[in-house]
């Protein structure tokens, strides 16, 4: 057990920041000062997020729009900043869950058996119709 | 031959009886099932695209091989639709999703080809929510077919993403549909719609060449006029399959359905869920008070019973965000997301993309406790029943914020452990909606659930009741 000097909502925070961050390609750190955040648009009856899950939420707003912010409106960096914010208060939930380090996720891997080996007939990817190409389609 | 509004409300027992005993030709139930779509279907914005040749190509080839003797069993020559996400060969597959519009794959989807296999008809691709609501979506126009009209209000939506499928259905323009569920989009459209709709085991059905959106979550299953009816829809489809690593082992995989079925061959332990909603609307209340008395009434023993709380839609929610976002991280990096029709489908996946490894396994730790609790209720019954929606469907130009602000534990947490559903008609509001009840079983036990919405529908008639078109 190390000597914690922040608290688990803290490294959290912080683990989820760093982790985000990986996401994000290098370009998006530039030297620029961040723009100002937008105000997201609450409902009336919700609450306001404890001050370091808003910190955490503005971090992913943040993140966002250095990488996407181009493509956005003023209204959609809005949307942005609110969906931010519905994401951490169901992210805070779950990190109060009481979890045990060997409690198992509902993930798996199966390893590939010798049975399961044998080529697939079909491939899995759509291809482009003869006439009209879609642009995304070899890719999805 | 002559066709009347009944015909195309039968259901896929009375259809086959009439195609097998030659009284009914499958050539010509598609071509009156065609027309009826042709006509209908874009006021309902129900279809993606028929697919009259090839529709007609397999009504023939049906007819054929039944005047021969070769009865393939009860969906052979029988029409029905799949929703726009299942890859069928040489036909556009839009994923409801303007990006995709153009999309064809070169090969079925092993739904469709099990389909095709027992000699059922595709008569069309049925409309559905852009990318099955994956990126997130707020508006009933969220789909490249635009909104899909609930046939018994069409000032009304039909609920989705299974959007087409449930408005095919309800409007009698196939005998069945194929429709998807994540979470919700099977059952919603089915008590929206007043049709019956089975959301499998997951990993009982195949989804090999349809659309992947939370590979975790995502099911396929049949929406039809029955219990009996999906049934035999899923008996077509269910199975393991090598090309869908999901899919449950060889063994656990298919399902058998017999019309000799004893509905007393097993007695069911039925629990009434009395904390699935928080509140239900006026007018749902009195129809769900009547069918929770009936409810005891078929099944005598029936008590009431909760399901244990905790963090389900929260660990839904975030398992559907992180796997949506990387299902479609391509659209998200290329910003061609932005030209989904939604404003929220537009940029949530941009912050869905920034959920943090570490939460998304959290989320599933709380799930395989959920899976332990939820098995625990399942050692003191066979099947909870609670009311599929606490309201009914919503006019089409509401903010989906408003209409869907509630809490629905029941949903999260069937979807979350992969456990199969039935919802079925259970009554009609004074305004002639119709409101859903849902039959949820363990995992792997499809059977049950089949046999209680059964049981259900041998006493009731709001199954057969159809709108006015």
């Amino acid at each position: 057990m190390s000597n914690a000097k922040f608290s688990r909502r803290e490294f959290a925070r912080r683990a989820a920041i760093a982790s985000a961050a990986t996401l994000v390609p290098a370009t998006a750190f530039s030297t620029t000062q961040p723009a100002p955040l937008p105000t997201p648009q609450q409902p009336a009856n919700t609450p306001p997020l404890p001050s370091a899950s808003q910190t955490e939420a503005d971090n992913r707003t943040q993140l966002v729009l250095t990488e996407y912010g181009s493509h956005l409106t003023d209204d959609q960096k809005s949307e942005i900043a609110r969906i931010s914010a519905n994401v951490q208060r169901q992210l805070d939930t779950l990190r109060k869950f009481p979890t045990e380090n060997g409690d198992d996720p509902a993930i798996y891997l199966k390893p590939l058996m010798e049975r399961e080996k044998k080529p697939t007939p079909n491939p899995a990817t759509a291809k482009p119709a003869a006439t009209k190409p879609a642009p995304t389609a070899a890719k999805n | 031959m002559p066709t009347t509004p009944d015909l195309f409300y039968l259901p896929i027992t009375e259809l086959s009886a009439r195609i097998q005993s030659k009284k009914l030709s499958p050539v010509d139930l598609t071509k009156a099932y065609l027309d009826r779509s042709e006509k209908l279907g874009p006021k309902l914005n129900a279809y993606a695209r028929l697919t009259p040749e090839l529709a007609m190509q397999q009504a023939e080839a049906a007819a054929k091989e039944i005047a021969h003797g070769h009865y393939r069993g009860p969906l052979h020559g029988i029409p029905y639709a799949a929703k726009d996400l299942l890859a069928t060969k040489g036909i556009p597959t839009t994923w409801g999703a303007k990006p995709y519009a153009n999309q064809v794959f070169d090969y079925d989807a092993a739904v469709i080809e099990h389909l095709h296999r027992v000699g059922a008809i595709l008569i069309g691709k049925a409309s559905m929510i852009e990318l099955a609501g994956g990126m997130g979506y707020r508006f009933a126009y969220a789909s490249l077919q635009g909104e899909a009209k609930n046939p018994w209000n069409t000032q009304c939506w039909t609920c989705g993403s299974s959007s087409g499928s449930g408005a095919i259905v309800a409007a009698g323009l196939a005998a069945f549909a194929i429709g998807t569920e994540t979470f919700g989009s099977i059952v919603c459209p089915s008590a929206f719609c007043g049709v019956s709709g089975l959301r499998p085991t997951y990993g009982r059905v195949s989804r090999y060449g349809a659309m992947s959106l939370c590979p975790s979550l995502d099911k396929i299953g049949p929406m039809a006029r029955s219990a009996e009816d999906c049934a035999r829809v899923f008996s077509a489809i269910a199975g393991h399959d090598i090309k869908d690593r999901g899919t449950v082992p060889l063994d656990k995989g298919a399902f058998t359905y017999s019309p000799s079925l004893d509905l007393k061959s097993r007695q069911l332990k039925i629990g009434w869920l009395t904390n699935a909603w928080k509140s239900l609307e006026p007018g749902v209340d009195t129809v769900v008070a009547a069918a929770h008395t009936a409810v005891r009434r078929f099944f005598p023993g029936t008590r009431d019973t909760t399901l244990p709380t905790g963090p389900w839609e929260e660990a839904a929610n975030i398992i559907i965000a992180a796997e949506g976002a990387a299902s479609f991280r391509e659209l998200i990096r290329s910003g061609r997301i932005g030209e989904l029709h939604d404003p929220l489908g537009k940029v949530a996946g941009y912050v869905n993309e920034t959920i943090p490894a570490a939460d998304y396994l959290q989320a599933n730790k709380i799930r395989q406790l959920l899976q332990k609790k939820i098995d625990t209720l399942f050692e003191s019954y066979d099947v909870l029943v609670a009311p599929t929606l606490p309201v009914t469907a919503p006019p089409l130009d509401v903010s989906l914020d408003a209409t869907f602000g509630f809490s629905d534990s029941v949903g999260a947490a069937g979807n979350l452990c992969g456990l199969p559903a039935l919802s079925v008609p259970c009554g009609f509001t004074a305004k002639t909606m119709p409101v859903g009840l849902n039959f949820i079983a363990k995992a792997g036990d499809d059977f049950a659930v089949i046999l209680a919405a059964r049981t259900f529908q041998q006493h009731t008639d709001h199954h057969r009741r159809h709108p006015k078109l």
